[in-house]
């Protein structure tokens, strides 16, 4: 376990959905952490629970069992409310299918998420400009989700998901929808986001090679965690996942 | 399933709240085109009772046209045609009830038909006594039976009632009963001797109608040819059927009104089918792909959508029905308040019928080019799903728009502007309403982009999230939005056209009354309503009376009698071939310049009277430029009781009856047409400071002797003329209401749609942190936009509507001036706001609900 201050923590984690015989443990009891300024993958075979645990970090779901805390803020005993102030204000999200709103423009889309806390100060629009130069789009500004392609499109999901500068970026397969260059890239921002610049980020994939990129890879398997690796070599993922599977 | 077809069943019933959403408009269509049937079949029914009745052994009526009377000598030259086996003279006339305070009582339930009938002669209707025995004379009377009974009354009663002469208290005599039942809007039918109706109606001399019975062996024919040789011209000779037919003629008029509001709910109807079902199908798409895929023929898919409509539409036609019963009740208590008589209610089979195939077959064509456009989704579009299937509004689409509201506003001006309104006109006007609703289907997508922009400003500026997304939400889809505000608007912008109308002529016909009434108060009988079918009359007696009072300086009675045919320039000079109807004014010319200061024109105001006292007649401006006549000239005043040119000795200018009036003495009307009672009753105090007194005099005479008498004053007038064109309206409203609750259901539907296709976004707001709340107002905000567009655009277009059809009538009627209708305008914007909001309840809650995991799993 790495030392530094945790940007989220998750203790004795259970869910389980249904009840009698058709009860199923999606998550059986698992601790999981991010210190701030990482980046951690989580892998694990469909059906393991990994997109359950990242619903029940992002505030989406409530588990069965266990505590979840971001920064040392617990969520249990949040109303649904205040679950949903605490996604706005302290949580990013990048989906696979980037789920920009058609209608708005790539730096709208970036505003959206300060729109909704009520903010459209000058501020929050030169941030988004600012993010928007980040992730290389700035020329994008104006123009429409589908005049993007599917990269420019993440990239600009990526800096919605920086507006309000949340402690934790959770993201879901997000180069699930994407061909390897646009992978690469949107890889590339992640991986500087969490290293040079300091967010702490979590990303679910299927991808070896994008688990890779991350500090840390946690495998989930039946609802359990199955292990851990170091990141930084796309092979030794592929090794310890065929190893789970096997 | 058993079959491909048994598909659209299972596409029903696998949404119902949509099935329900799209078929509301067709339930309410129907419910209101079966009420409208009915209603009409009723009324005429009562009307077939009434003649059947009252003219039961009866085989010639001898009778003026409308409520003129016969001289006295008609009825001697009756008798003298070979083959008239009896001639029963007949005065006619209307008593009310009085209650035990002395008051007439004005629920037309007390109102009595009375009858005065020679008893000597053979009784010629249709009644039978069931007790006691006919009336004899002095104040006897006969009642009809099941009148007496719902007001309580037995043989051997002194009954008191409110006649023309005064309070009188009658003895009841003999009940009878009519052999058809008849049942007249809880109106009943009496029958008192003739010389005692004489004094009553206070008609000295002549009859109303003469009965005439034929001998066994002569043909009815041949004796009525006989009979108009022997009676002058405007003395008809018909067989109660003929008769019967006239006067339901001249409720067809109504018809066509109700009719129009019926098919216009049903229109609305329509549109939601078209608009549900464009909406289903662009959601189906990749199904109807799928389907086309696996080797569904176009044809196929048409038949498959509109099987669809089909059970939609004979569901929903058959729930109609029921909704059509209770919606009958209703407009029979709003007509019996207007006092029209409606008897039992008559259910023939046509009315559930004819509702039921219109009904179906609305839902069928407004899925027709849904469905077309369903077939013509190729198989890829499984693949791709709905895909740049999402249209923009086309320029031909608006330029078509455009012709077709251009197109019917001439049509409706062109209604307006018709002189005597006929089929063709009625058609025209409809016809071009209709195209100006269709025209602004077309047009508005284009108007919807701008005009979102500017309604949600506001909610931007407030909201700024919720405004924005709902804002992209209303213009993402324009055709839509569109469509779905179009519903909206149709109902609302023909309240707007009503009473664009009314307060256009309400505020003219005040406009004239404060400049021409010099009268302090009015004499009227209770629930005047002039126009409206046979008012009570009012005795020389009141007159008199009132002029024995100290503080009234002129008492000038007034006769009013309608007329589906005015008098025309006599022949060879006779220029009209067509019915011109209108109004027949008589007044006394010496005392009337004193109550009445109505401009005069083409003649000094001494000229006028001087020529009206020697027998000549004033026009209205607006039959004076129809006819194309003026002063010098002649009109032949042609009557059951006589016959005369009357020279035009003034040019009066009045909005009133549209300026279809003849103005003449009261001596000339009594001489021409046998009118011989006052309708009303002007009168002037002898200086300001006797007012009150009068009033007080004048209030204490009538509630003492003429009960059923009113003294109203000239703002009183005004209230009294705008409740009368309320009631109307009203009744006019209660039909357009159907078709804004149908539009409501149409918003409903199209919100549910947003919200369905929207789950996904919504679950992304959710994830982003919106809270349920925001995802509510910002539903709410759209919906509350589609109704705002909806409220405006129908103010706009009514307006027009209204203007087309005022300025198309002030060309005919001089002084009648546009008033825009603010209450109303007002009132439809607010009705917007509360049914956008009203429509946004279900729709947003149940987006507030969505599941956040769910929604963004969502495809």
């Amino acid at each position: 376990m790495s030392a530094g201050i945790l940007a989220i923590e998750a203790r004795g984690l259970r869910k389980v959905f249904g009840s009698g015989e058709t009860a199923v443990r999606a998550l059986d009891g698992i601790d999981f952490e991010v210190t701030e300024g990482e980046m951690v993958a989580v892998m694990g075979p469909s059906g393991s629970g990994k997109s359950t645990l990242l619903h029940l970090l992002g505030a989406l779901e409530t588990p069965t069992e266990g505590v979840v805390a971001i920064a040392g803020k617990r969520f249990d005993g949040l109303s649904d409310r205040h679950l949903t102030l605490l996604r706005r204000d302290r949580i990013g999200f990048v989906f696979q299918f980037f789920n920009l709103l058609p209608a708005l423009s790539a730096e709208e889309n970036v505003v959206l998420p300060a729109l909704i806390a009520g903010r459209r100060d000058k501020e929050v629009r030169e941030r988004a400009r600012g993010l928007l130069a980040r992730v290389g789009l700035e020329a994008r500004a104006s123009h429409l989700p589908k005049e993007l392609s599917g990269g420019e499109q993440q990239r600009v999901s990526i800096a919605r998901a920086l507006l309000l500068e949340p402690e934790l970026i959770l993201a879901d397969e997000p180069t699930g929808n994407l061909d390897s260059r646009s992978s690469a890239e949107v890889l590339d921002l992640l991986g500087s986001l969490s290293g040079e610049e300091g967010h702490s980020i979590v990303i679910v994939t299927h991808d070896p090679g994008a688990a890779a990129r991350a500090k840390r890879i946690v495998f989930l398997r039946d609802g359990k965690l199955a292990g851990e690796v170091e990141g930084g070599s796309t092979q030794r993922v592929i090794d310890r996942f065929a190893e789970l599977e096997g | 399933m058993r079959s491909f077809g048994a598909l659209a069943w299972r596409q029903i019933t696998a949404r119902p709240v949509r099935a329900f959403l799209t078929a509301a408009g067709i339930v309410l269509g129907v419910a209101m085109i079966f009420a409208v049937l009915t209603l009409s079949a009723t009324v005429q029914n009562t009307f077939d009772d009434l003649f059947a009745s009252v003219y039961g052994r009866t085989d010639l009526i001898v009778a003026g046209e409308d409520q003129t009377s016969l001289g006295p000598a008609i009825s001697d030259r009756v008798a003298a045609v070979d083959g008239v086996a009896a001639a029963e003279q007949r005065l006619l006339g209307i008593f009310v009830l009085v209650g035990p305070d002395g008051r007439a009582s004005e629920d037309p339930g007390s109102t009595l038909n009375i009858a005065g009938e020679d008893p000597r002669v053979d009784d010629l209707t249709d009644s039978r006594i069931v007790s006691g025995r006919r009336v004899r004379n002095g104040n006897e009377v006969n009642l009809q039976d099941s009148w007496a009974d719902s007001q309580g009354i037995e043989l051997g009663d002194r009954v008191r009632f409110a006649t023309p002469a005064g309070v009188k208290a009658l003895r009841v005599v003999g009940l009878f009963e009519f052999s058809t039942g008849l049942e007249f809007g809880g109106q009943g039918f009496g029958l008192i001797p003739l010389r005692r109706a004489r004094s009553l109606l206070d008609r000295p001399r002549g009859s109303d109608e003469i009965a005439v019975a034929v001998d066994p062996d002569a043909d009815p024919e041949a004796v009525a040819r006989q009979l108009r040789r022997a009676l002058p011209s405007a003395v008809k000779v018909q067989t109660p059927a003929a008769q019967s037919e006239d006067v339901q003629a001249q409720l067809q008029g109504f018809d066509t009104v109700i009719f129009f509001f019926a098919a216009m709910a049903l229109f609305v109807g329509g549109f939601l089918i078209y608009n549900s079902f464009n909406m289903t199908v662009l959601q189906r798409t990749r199904e109807i792909g799928m389907l086309r895929t696996v080797g569904a023929r176009r044809g196929a898919i048409v038949a498959l959508v509109e099987r669809e409509a089909l059970i939609l539409g004979t569901v929903g036609s058959l729930f109609g029905l029921g909704l059509g019963l209770g919606l009958t009740h209703l407009l029979v208590e709003l007509l019996r308040a207007s006092d029209l008589p409606v008897g039992k209610l008559d259910f023939t089979p046509t009315a559930p019928i004819a509702a039921v195939v219109t009904g179906v077959g609305t839902a069928a064509f407004g899925a027709l080019i849904p469905a077309l456009r369903a077939s013509r989704v190729p198989p890829i579009q499984a693949v791709l799903g709905t895909e740049g299937l999402r249209g923009r509004p086309r320029p031909l689409r608006g330029l078509i728009g455009v012709t077709l509201i251009a197109a019917g506003a001439a049509g409706a001006y062109n209604l307006g502007a018709a002189d005597q309104v006929s089929n063709a006109e009625i058609a025209g006007g409809m016809a071009g309403t209709l195209g100006v609703f269709l025209g602004i289907a077309l047009v508005a997508p284009f108007l919807i982009g701008p005009m979102v922009r500017v309604l949600s400003a506001p909610a931007r500026w407030l909201l700024p999230a919720e405004g924005r997304l709902a804002a992209d939400a209303a213009r993402s889809d324009a055709i839509r939005t569109a469509a779905t505000a179009t519903g909206l608007l149709i109902g609302l912008a023909l309240v707007v056209a009503i009473q664009t109308l009314g307060s256009s002529f309400l505020r003219s016909i005040e406009d004239e009354l404060d400049r021409t009434f010099a009268r302090d108060l009015t004499v009227q009988p209770r629930g005047f309503s002039p126009g409206a079918g046979p008012q009570q009359s009012i005795s020389h007696r009141v007159s008199a009376a009132l002029a024995r009072i100290d503080e009234a300086k002129v008492v000038a009675p007034q006769r009013m009698l309608f007329v589906e045919e005015l008098p025309e320039p006599p022949p060879p000079d006779q220029r009209s071939g067509s019915k011109t109807s209108g109004v027949l004014f008589a007044f006394d010319p010496d005392v009337f310049d004193q109550v009445d200061q109505t401009t005069i024109e083409d003649a000094t105001r001494e000229q006028a009277f001087a020529g009206l006292k020697k027998g000549g007649v004033t026009i209205g401006r607006g039959l004076a430029d129809e006819y194309g006549i003026g002063v010098g000239d002649t009109l032949l005043l042609d009557g059951p009781a006589g016959k005369r040119r009357a020279p035009i000795v003034g040019i009066v200018r009045t909005v009133f009856a549209g300026g279809q009036t003849v103005g003449m003495s009261l001596a000339t009307i009594e001489r021409i047409y046998g009118v011989t009672a006052d309708s009303l009753i002007a009168i002037k105090a002898r200086s300001e400071q006797d007012r009150a007194a009068l009033r007080s005099k004048v209030d204490r005479l009538l509630a003492n002797r003429f009960p059923n008498l009113e003294a109203l004053s000239n703002e009183e007038v005004k209230a009294d003329a705008e409740d009368q064109f309320q009631q109307v309206f009203g009744f006019f409203g209660a039909i357009v209401a159907v078709a804004v609750i149908a539009s409501l259901f149409g918003i409903i539907n199209t919100l549910s749609m947003s919200v369905f296709e929207r789950t996904r976004e919504i679950g992304v707001l959710r994830a982003l942190g919106a809270t349920r709340r925001q995802i509510r107002r910002t539903i709410a905000i759209e919906s509350l936009m589609i109704g705002l567009i909806g409220a405006l655009l129908g103010i706009g277009v009514g307006a027009a509507i209204g203007w087309a059809l005022l300025k198309g009538l002030a060309a005919g009627v001089p002084g009648v001036t546009y008033t825009a209708p603010i209450s109303t305008i007002v009132g439809v914007v607010i009705a917007g706001i509360v049914l956008g909001l009203l429509a946004s309840i279900l729709p947003a809650r149940r987006a507030a609900r969505q599941d956040v995991i769910d929604a963004l799993g969502y495809e």
